[in-house]
């Protein structure tokens, strides 16, 4: 009816609404332009066109897109769960949304390891080609007004310059690369990959890669984390780190001659780390060696001045200071000095204490 | 004022409640875990026992309020890292919370169907 009482359009006003039309969404797409091709982005080796099509698909319910998503990926890699199952620790009602963090924390509790990769698009297409789906954040409005979508990467096609998504209600929403990129740049390039315990990424940094173990170990996985340590430690056995990792899960789960092991092995490759020091002190001082902790805590205390640690290594210090001083149960010093012989390896450990 | 006092007051009650835990177990107290070594490490700086405490306090008042059942926080916060509580803490309101794609497309139809009936543009074809 409208239509009708309005004249008849000519070219001239055709184009004149077009040019409204493209000055009002311009400063919209203006950052698409900047985008280079997915082709361009990927390594040279990198596999130009995948799409994980066994993904499950979970529509997502109103405001849930994080559950839903999430619900995805977990799927994806072996644990059974539906977005309904996800929603009560995972949905934040007063945001009606899903924060990363929590995602991430929901994840763990299933068993998955939560690894944030690095926000380049080799590291997507990496994980692709290894059968991963991965859990992206996008900022589908403008830096202005954001609206957060989380939506699950399935697939990708250089030749066409697009990517593949399981998103919202869309079972296989198919995107041009420059309009995801540009959303994903504004959530922040957050890509998460979930791994099974003891499973590796495709090109993992140990920190972060020891950072994603840490969260598994509080969500309470402790058998799981311990898997992925082993893992990080056969990957990089000149890490200190690795091995701290490893002697915290030992001592957690109170096994103190593995925990003693494991911190031996990161001193003997960072002598330097007054962490290494203070736990193996700890380990010592449980497992019946007060004067072997003292030694280790002493070189800590040297370590630690002047540091944010110096507080903890006090704490060691007086807690040996306040306990018994003889070596009445002491499993791990056979023949050893008060400074503390350095063992070199678990076996090491075993075979003195089989001498005693 | 009252909330400042109220703040303080929390801050006070908190500390000396970790210290009291802290207490019966010092053996606990005493190792570094994994997740604050790593902070050392990284530009992000040190977490503290306490820094991290503090936040987990902050944030279970926060999830309340955002409408999270009481009985469910402790399990929400417990997937997360020292790090991790200290990074949420005072910026939960303010970080990415991921809904829904579908209002923004809402919107835009919205203004495509506002830009039709003003004539500036004529993409919805009348059907024959």
């Amino acid at each position: 009816m409208i239509r009708d009482l309005r004249a008849p359009r000519t070219r001239g006003a055709r184009a004149r609404s077009g040019r409204a039309l493209a000055s009002l969404l311009l400063p919209w797409m203006a950052a698409c332009s900047t985008v280079a091709p997915l082709d361009a982005s990927l390594p040279g080796d990198a596999p130009r066109r995948i799409e994980l099509t066994a993904t499950p698909f979970f529509p997502q319910e109103d405001h849930q897109c994080g559950p839903a998503a999430l619900a995805t990926v977990l799927a994806a890699s072996g644990v059974p769960v539906v977005p309904a199952d996800l929603v009560a620790g995972s949905y934040l009602p007063g945001r009606e949304g899903s924060l990363q963090a929590e995602l991430v924390a929901a994840a763990r509790r299933h068993g998955r390891l939560a690894y944030v990769l690095p926000g380049d698009p080799g590291s997507l297409v990496a994980e692709l080609a290894a059968g991963r789906p991965l859990l992206v954040l996008q900022n589908l409005g403008v830096d202005a007004y954001p609206r957060w979508h989380y939506a699950v990467l399935v697939g990708l096609d250089a030749g066409r310059d697009e990517v593949i998504l399981r998103s919202g209600r869309r079972q296989r929403e198919v995107m041009s690369w420059a309009r995801f990129d540009d959303s994903w740049r504004r959530g922040g390039r957050w890509a998460v990959v979930l791994l099974e315990p003891g499973a590796l990424p495709e090109n993992p940094e140990p920190l972060r890669f020891l950072e994603a173990i840490a969260g598994l170990e509080a969500a309470g996985r402790l058998g799981d984390a311990a898997a992925s340590y082993a893992a990080a430690a056969a990957r990089w056995p000149e890490h200190a780190l690795a091995q701290l990792g490893l002697g915290n899960n030992a001592y957690a789960r109170g096994d103190l001659a593995a925990a003693v092991a494991s911190y031996q092995r990161g001193v003997a490759l960072a002598p330097g780390n007054a962490v290494l020091h203070n736990n193996l002190a700890q380990a010592l001082l449980d497992a019946g060696c007060p004067r072997q902790a003292e030694a280790e805590a002493r070189t800590a205390a040297l370590l630690a001045a002047g540091t944010p640690l110096e507080g903890d290594v006090r704490d060691t210090l007086e807690a040996i200071e306040a306990g018994p001083r003889q070596e009445g149960r002491c499993a791990v010093e056979a023949g050893g000095s008060a400074t503390g012989q350095p063992l070199s390896s678990r076996d090491d450990l075993e075979a003195r204490a089989a001498d005693r | 004022m009252v909330i400042e006092h109220l703040r303080r007051c929390l801050v006070a009650v908190t500390c000396i409640s970790l210290v009291g835990a802290a207490m019966p177990m010092p053996a606990q107290a005493a190792i570094v875990s994994t997740d604050r070594a790593i902070s050392l490490e990284q530009r992000a700086g040190y977490i503290s026992a306490v820094t991290a405490g503090l936040a987990r306090e902050d944030l279970q008042a926060r999830f309340v309020a955002l409408g999270v059942d009481p009985a469910q926080v402790q399990a929400r916060l417990a997937g997360l890292t020292d790090s991790e509580l200290a990074a949420l803490a005072g910026r939960i309101d303010e970080l990415p919370a991921g809904g829904d794609a579908l209002a923004i497309i809402g919107i835009v139809f919205l203004v495509l169907l506002l830009l039709e009936f003003t004539g500036t543009i004529d993409i919805f074809k009348k059907v024959p």
